[in-house]
């Protein structure tokens, strides 16, 4: 042995790990293809578990969220609903829930007077598990074995009982005993549901006929069930096999431009990932979507792949604006999943340059609140505070927040009210005499008219313009009430949703009583608001003729129920020639809307 | 420099490096009383950080164990002069290679700095290995 020898045998590993770690680091950052750009669009679609083996908190934070759960295989813990033998009557059809010997969800439907089965189907899919939860079957019906259709039944979470799909559209009750009636909203999955409950999802429409487009069908297919990582972040598979290197690990330090990093996107791009599916739009090619997916790639422009639906939108050159009535007359959307369109309405927004608000301000989707996903510290004013002064003397509402006045409860969707995602400012006296559009004030100001929440305006500091005329109708009753019996069927419902809230500053008891009415408006899911507002606001006494009360029963069902729920809380404050005159008019705004 | 390290100054050597690690975990028991951020909310730094203050100082007392071992069993000074700086420095890699790399470190792993723990483990496997592999007897290094 030499002299060296035994600083060699001790140090000499250590020197050549150092070596190695030298060599590597320097291949590592001198080879291009490390850090080069990548084409992510070629990316492999990799799923949220080989996601969660570098990033397991972030997993574990989604695995918390309602996205997770969007879309699932119909087996184990992801079916909520019981499936034991439940039936539902609705329209003259009997629904029955089973289990198959495998104990997979069955669903069997047949006309309540006899016949063969509507429907005989295992569930293959679950949809959603918030509000409500939807189910999906495998049934060729000419578009091939791939395809599959949303079930005319959901389970509702909150009270824990079965609806009609056709029950949950805001739309008229439909012809009893009439199967394509029935069979209104049996919409296929393929070319709808997949689009925005599923991580980049390919419809695959396919010529099954090879070239004679005589049979069109489906070879769908998804990343992953449910909204994913990829989802928001872009494919992954570049970025897994580029950080696969340790040395590039270390040295990349702070992201990979082969996914997308929502946090580090403009407020516009950024609020464009939500937009996807939480913002209504309209395909550049449509073709294409149903062959291949919509072609987004999160991270770029979604502007480059669509445009958001607004009131004024039109279709293959027409002059029709087939989606204004999705949006208020003011243009500010009215439904659900047009929280973008609200956005990029809104005067914060700055046009989604930096510096604006995107939906990212306040929304996290890795924080700790899976409902509403709102970021930690930027719940009600704190959201604002960043750009706003907080001014305790502001609105003069001890107990209402920036979002009660700036982001009312004027939006409907899943047979719920839900805030606007335009943010504006009230001005009441603007709208007196008007009956098309709810306002912040009075939706709040339950026993007001406009008039009065004009008048209020310059005592609380605020600017509004002077009240105009008023409708002979704005002296009857407040303007909530005059929605619920005469407004559209959105007004309709928001208006019972609204004499639900718990800020409002009337007692429960002259609320019920305003509210028995609307138990037998004409659309299903007003009636189902109304006894949901019902149940909210009502005592224990009330409980049991409540509960008599089904708002999807036929009408001489729910008569004996509403009858006895009349002569416990007594009138209205409507005269019969008032109530009629204002229902009167809502026969001149019927609509069917969606979800 | 550490080639002179005597058996007295790698006892002492090693105490010292005991109480820096200790000390190390006050810090971070401060940091968590303190809920300190960066720390409570980071959970790679705070694994990191901890590794760092758990390997410190068990290689801090593993380095007095080598002391007294190569003592004991008459080490040959040659390789004892050698055994020594390995087990000093081994142990301050280790200890500070995760340490540093978890207070600079990227989103999903640790910094550049803890390519030096592996660095530091050899050399002190090597010290262990030798101190107790080579005899008192065994024939000097150098020329025969």
């Amino acid at each position: 042995m030499t002299r060296w020898g035994p600083a060699l045998g001790l140090f000499g590993p250590a020197l050549v790990w150092v070596v190695v770690v030298v060599v590597g680091l320097v291949r590592t950052a001198s080879d291009l293809e490390a850090w080069g750009p990548v084409d992510r669009r070629e990316a492999a679609v990799v799923g949220s578990e080989a996601c969660g083996v570098c990033h397991p908190a972030q997993v574990a934070s989604w695995r918390q969220t309602y996205h997770r759960t969007m879309t699932q295989p119909a087996a184990g813990a992801a079916v909520l609903a019981p499936f034991a033998g439940e039936s539902l009557v609705y329209q003259g059809f009997r629904a029955t829930m089973t289990r198959t010997g495998f104990g997979l969800p069955h669903l069997r439907v047949e006309a309540v007077d006899g016949g063969p089965p509507l429907l005989d189907v295992d569930v293959a899919l679950t949809v959603g598990s918030h509000r409500y939860q939807q189910y999906v079957a495998r049934l060729d019906r000419g578009g091939g074995p791939g395809e599959m259709w949303r079930l005319p039944v959901a389970w509702h979470l909150g009270e824990r009982r079965w609806m009609a799909m056709n029950a949950a559209f805001l739309e008229p009750e439909g012809e009893p005993g009439d199967a394509d009636d029935y069979l209104r909203h049996f919409g296929r999955w393929n070319d709808n549901c997949i689009l925005c409950h599923n991580t980049q999802p390919v419809p695959g429409l396919v010529d099954m006929a090879k070239g004679t487009g005589e049979a069109m069908g489906f070879a769908s297919r998804v990343g992953e069930f449910g909204i994913a990582c990829e989802a928001c972040h872009g494919p992954a598979g570049a970025h897994v096999e580029r950080q696969g290197d340790p040395a590039r690990r270390l040295l990349g330090g702070a992201g990979d431009p082969a996914v997308a990093h929502p946090g580090r996107l403009t407020p516009g791009d950024e609020s464009g990932l939500c937009g996807r599916c939480h913002g209504n739009r309209i395909a550049a090619d449509v073709g294409a979507v149903l062959r291949e997916g919509d072609g987004f790639l999160p991270g770029e422009p979604l502007a480059s792949v669509s445009r958001p639906i607004f009131a004024d939108s039109r279709v293959g050159g027409s002059e029709e604006t087939p989606f204004a009535a999705r949006f208020w007359p003011d243009g500010t959307p009215r439904l659900s999943a047009y929280e973008y369109q609200g956005l990029l309405q809104s005067p914060c927004h700055q046009g989604g340059a930096p510096g604006g608000l995107g939906c990212n301000h306040c929304h996290d989707m890795h924080g700790d609140e899976p409902d509403m996903q709102v970021r930690a510290g930027r719940k009600r004013a704190d959201g604002c505070v960043g750009c706003h002064t907080q001014d305790a003397s502001h609105g003069g509402h001890r107990t209402v927040d920036c979002q009660g006045c700036h982001m009312p409860r004027i939006t409907y969707g899943l047979l719920e009210g839900m805030i606007s995602h335009r943010v504006s400012s009230p001005d009441p006296g603007a709208w007196v005499g008007r009956h098309d559009q709810p306002d912040a004030c009075t939706q709040c100001h339950v026993d007001r008219s406009r008039r009065w929440a004009a008048e209020q305006l310059p005592r609380l500091g605020l600017a509004g313009s002077r009240a105009g005329e008023e409708a002979s109708e704005e002296l009857w009753a407040p303007r909530v009430l005059l929605d619920l019996h005469g407004g559209d069927p959105v007004q309709r419902g928001l208006a019972a949703h609204a004499l639900a809230r718990a800020e409002v500053p009337v007692p429960a008891a002259i609320r019920l009583a305003w509210l028995v009415d609307a138990l037998e408006d004409g659309y299903p899911a007003v009636r189902w608001m109304a006894w949901r507002a019902m149940q909210r606001l009502a005592g224990p006494e009330l409980g049991g003729v409540l509960a008599d009360y089904d708002p999807h029963a036929e009408a001489a069902l729910r008569v004996p129920a509403v009858d006895a729920l009349r002569a416990r809380l007594g009138p209205g404050p409507l005269t019969e020639a008032q109530r009629l005159a204002l229902e009167a008019r809502q026969d001149t705004t019927l609509l069917s809307i969606g979800e | 420099m550490l080639r002179g390290v005597s058996p007295e100054r790698h006892l002492r050597l090693s105490l010292a490096l005991l109480a820096l690690f200790l000390a190390t975990g006050l810090w971070l028991e401060a940091m968590i009383g303190l809920r300190a951020a960066g720390w409570v909310d980071d959970p790679l730094r705070r694994e990191f950080l901890r590794l760092g203050h758990a390997h410190g100082g068990i290689l801090a007392l593993l380095n007095l164990g080598v002391g007294l071992a190569i003592e004991r069993l008459a080490t040959p000074e040659p390789w004892a002069r050698v055994i020594r700086p390995a087990g000093l420095c081994g142990a301050l890699l280790v200890g500070f290679g995760f340490i540093v790399g978890g207070l600079w470190h990227g989103p999903t792993d640790p910094g550049l700095p803890v390519l030096v723990v592996p660095a530091g483990a050899l050399m002190l496997l090597g010290a262990v290995v030798c101190a107790a592999l080579v005899r008192r007897g065994d024939r000097r290094p150098g020329p025969p």
